[in-house]
């Protein structure tokens, strides 16, 4: 079921409702948001997919480090290009608003952070991770040295079982003892 | 479930069948909220919920029979109707509680610049301006209450306060709250002791009475819950190691857009994460000495930090008396209402500037963590402040009844004239904090900086102009007008302050902490100090003879004596007057729920003790697991 015209059908509106963590004003909100995002002709179309560039393009999105994980999180084409559709973009909206649980918080930020897609946070996720907070260029890094202690720190304080990776329980029990966590993930339009 | 690639995949048909079961045998309200909290995508969720349906109807139809065979029992039409009626209701009922939503969220006051302060400046700059919402709420709660059930019906009555002819409106009446004022509906001076006879008995004395004290009660109320989830929230389930680099990490802010504001929160991200790693690769050691000399500046800077806050208190009082002693003597000064603004003058004077002299201590004082130095600032200045207002009240409380024959509104005026000057000073406060901070800092001397918003200075700020407020309830039930005028004319002084001076503050995390400190400190000091002086008020002190709506009687309290007798005359009440006997006048009542609360505590205590060693067995328990079992 998709968006026909400009309108959104009534109950279409309700399923929307209960089944995501919006309100009616948000997911009104977003579905402007989101035709604003698409060309004249596409906006006929049943369920327009918008590409992963033009999604960037949100103010919200542009400077976030995260953005192009995000956009390939959420995106449910085949390709894995990151484009999404409007509920793909209603479900972004959904995990990332004021009532969205921990859990559900929680698992997402993991899938975010897994940048290789294996399940597991491991030494290349955590690295990269960290270049994503820290920035980019070459004089902004850490040096490796920093890296490999930094890495090692984390892994003694989240890895229970010793592995050498975080799974998505052992993240779920760092992210519960941390209360900033919900209020900081957090994207509102 | 199995996380496998790019999406989270329904794998197993009979997995979702153990779903689809689980959730058929919960509420509709209930299987929404659980669907709602599935970590999938959309249409996978839309997929569930169509089986789910399906699944129900299909229950619905083999149990139809049964249904049949009760509905012939029965009267059909009736109880086809009734189960009909039912479950539209219900459905009415949630798509009512959406609606009800979100009106709420679009009744939000301020939401679009909240949104944009927290966007730019992070979530403890943003802690500020949601408390102070939270306390222009209270006033205008307050102020509802008051006018309402006590205003109000003293307008509409015949009994409104006469004001003498010879007293007309001057400007001064703004600042200073007396003269006009005095015989308006401000103070508590104008209301009438008698019971309107009218389409109900309204009595007067009791709608004064209860009206503050449930309105305070309520406060509390909510201020208790508050602070109990925050702490549950942030104080409890957090970590003690609050440096660690997985909380840097996860705390990393979505909601910032600017793209300034993100480069510099990386700056800092990755200062703190080289500080943390060099905290945890090098720990000083000190020398005896060096901590002998350390202990020794701690101990020098508290007591001259005591020693400050003593005595500003202690010439505070003698202002007080200096003042009355000016006011009684027969050459009198030339304005004498003007005089009456010195006390406050010096009160917010030191309030401003003292606390200047705290943060140079701070620099003195190397702190070994951040935290220990924001929670002695914050205590050196809720000292400060204590012990003005402790002052000021001991003041009102003991020398001012015997002075004035109509005390109450002396005292509403008193705090009148605090809250005004409290105010001009604050606005005074930003501009000499931010903004010629901001132009010393890029103009003069620019290794200093863009100033940082300071939180806890500000915050403090707030939590003391409300105080005042709450003390002045019961001697100036309108006051809250004047509150909401101050809060309201604040917000957007300081949004607009911090937009154009400051910059996002450097040392992120840790909002929610202070947050709950913040409440903390709102409630236990605070309101738990105003409540004690309204208490006391009520209970101890006399109401003066000739004015106010507990003239005649011995203390405000014993209006609840004469209510209950009242009350006994009817027989169908006597329940009330039981209570009241035997529950609130009665010292082994709360003796005993004292000691039940204790007991209950040490049992909670002890409880908590035993989950924290269970948590280190399972730790263990997990290791052990992880090596034992073969890699695959």
């Amino acid at each position: 079921m998709g968006t026909t015209a400009s309108q959104l059908a009534k109950d279409s509106l309700s399923e929307y409702q209960e089944l995501t963590f919006l309100t009616k004003q948000e997911i009104l909100l977003a579905h402007r948001r989101f035709t604003e995002l698409l060309d004249r002709d596409e906006r006929n179309h049943p369920n327009p997919r918008v590409p992963m560039e033009v999604i960037l393009t949100l103010p919200e999105l542009k400077s976030n480090p995260f953005k192009t994980r995000i956009c390939q999180v959420f995106s449910t084409s085949e390709d894995k290009d990151g484009s999404l559709t409007f509920e793909d973009f209603l479900d972004l909206l959904s995990a990332f608003s004021d009532s969205a649980t921990l859990e559900i918080k929680s698992h997402y930020a993991f899938r975010i952070f897994d940048f290789d897609d294996d399940g597991t946070l491991d030494c290349g996720d955590l690295e990269k991770l960290v270049n994503c907070l820290t920035g980019e260029t070459e004089d902004t890094r850490l040096s490796s040295e920093e890296m490999r202690q930094l890495i090692s720190n984390i892994l003694d304080e989240s890895d229970i079982d010793k592995d050498g990776t975080v799974n998505l329980s052992e993240f779920q029990h760092v992210i519960s003892r941390s209360p900033d966590f919900v209020s900081s993930f957090k994207i509102v339009l | 479930m199995v996380l496998s690639k790019n999406r989270l995949v329904v794998s197993c048909p009979t997995e979702e069948q153990i779903l689809i079961k689980e959730l058929v045998a919960l509420s509709t309200t209930e299987q929404i909220r659980k669907i709602r909290a599935l970590p999938v995508s959309f249409e996978e969720k839309k997929h569930v919920r169509l089986v789910e349906k399906i699944f129900l109807k299909i229950c619905h139809w083999s149990v139809f029979p049964l249904y049949l065979n009760f509905i012939q029992k029965c009267n059909r039409d009736v109880y086809l109707c009734v189960l009909l009626c039912c479950l539209l209701l219900l459905q009415l009922i949630r798509r009512f509680g959406y609606s009800i939503k979100s009106i709420s969220q679009s009744l939000q006051l301020w939401r679009g610049i909240m949104k944009e302060i927290g966007g730019k400046f992070g979530s403890s700059v943003l802690n500020y301006f949601v408390l102070l919402k939270w306390l222009l709420l209270f006033n205008i709660f307050s102020f509802l209450v008051n006018f309402g059930f006590i205003t109000i019906p003293l307008l509409v009555s015949d009994l409104s306060p006469n004001v003498s002819p010879n007293v007309s409106f001057r400007g001064l009446e703004l600042l200073t709250g007396a003269g006009y004022f005095n015989y308006t509906v401000m103070y508590y001076g104008s209301y009438s002791n008698e019971t309107f006879r009218g389409l109900v008995d309204y009595d007067m004395q009791l709608a004064y009475f209860f009206t503050i004290s449930v309105y305070m009660v309520l406060c509390g109320l909510v201020l208790i819950f508050s602070m109990a989830s925050s702490f549950k929230k942030n104080y409890a389930l957090a970590d003690s190691a609050s440096n660690s680099a997985w909380q840097l990490l996860c705390s990393w802010d979505f909601s910032i857009t600017n793209e300034k504001a993100v480069n510099q929160r990386k700056n800092n991200l990755r200062i703190q994460l080289k500080e943390s790693l060099s905290e945890k690769a090098h720990r000083e050691r000190q020398t005896t000495s060096e901590q002998l000399k350390q202990y020794g500046i701690y101990f020098g800077f508290w007591l001259l930090s005591t020693g400050l806050a003593v005595g500003c208190g202690a010439s505070i009082f003698y202002l007080c008396q200096y003042e009355n002693e000016v006011r009684k003597s027969t050459h009198c000064c030339r304005n004498p209402e003007a005089e009456t603004l010195l006390v406050p003058f010096v009160v917010s004077l030191m309030n401003m500037v003292i606390p200047l002299f705290f943060s140079l201590f701070n620099k003195f004082e190397h702190y070994s963590s951040q935290r220990r130095q924001i929670y002695a600032l914050l205590f050196r200045n809720v000292l400060l402040r204590l012990s003005i207002l402790g002052v000021l009240c001991y003041y009102w409380m003991n020398t001012v009844p015997q002075k004035f024959t109509c005390w109450e509104p002396v005292v509403g005026q008193a705090l009148y004239r605090l809250v005004i000057v409290d105010f001009i000073f604050l606005m005074l406060g930003s501009l000499f904090g931010e903004f010629l901070s901001n132009v010393i800092g890029t103009k003069i001397q620019p290794r200093l900086g863009v100033p940082e918003f300071d939180v806890a200075r500000n915050v403090l700020e707030i939590i003391y102009a409300q105080t005042l407020a709450w003390i002045g309830i019961y001697f100036s039930p309108l006051l809250p007008v004047i509150q909401i005028l101050k809060f309201f004319i604040l917000f957007y002084l300081k949004k607009v302050s911090l937009i154009h001076n400051c910059q996002p503050p450097r040392r992120s995390g840790r909002a929610a902490q202070m947050k709950t400190i913040f409440i903390f400190l709102l409630f236990i000091p605070f309101f738990v100090g105003a409540l004690s002086i309204v208490a006391y008020t009520a209970w101890s002190l006399t109401p003066s003879e000739h004015c106010g709506p507990f003239r005649g009687l011995n203390n405000t309290f014993s209006v609840t004596g004469e209510w209950i007798d009242d009350v006994n005359k009817l027989s169908s009440t006597q329940w009330v007057v039981w209570i009241y006997q035997n529950v609130i006048k009665s010292e082994i009542f709360y003796f005993l729920i004292t000691l039940i609360i204790l007991v209950i505590i040490y049992i909670f205590w002890q409880l908590i003790q035993g989950r924290k060693e269970l948590i280190v067995l399972l730790r263990k328990q997990i290791v052990n697991v992880g090596s034992n079992c073969p890699p695959e």
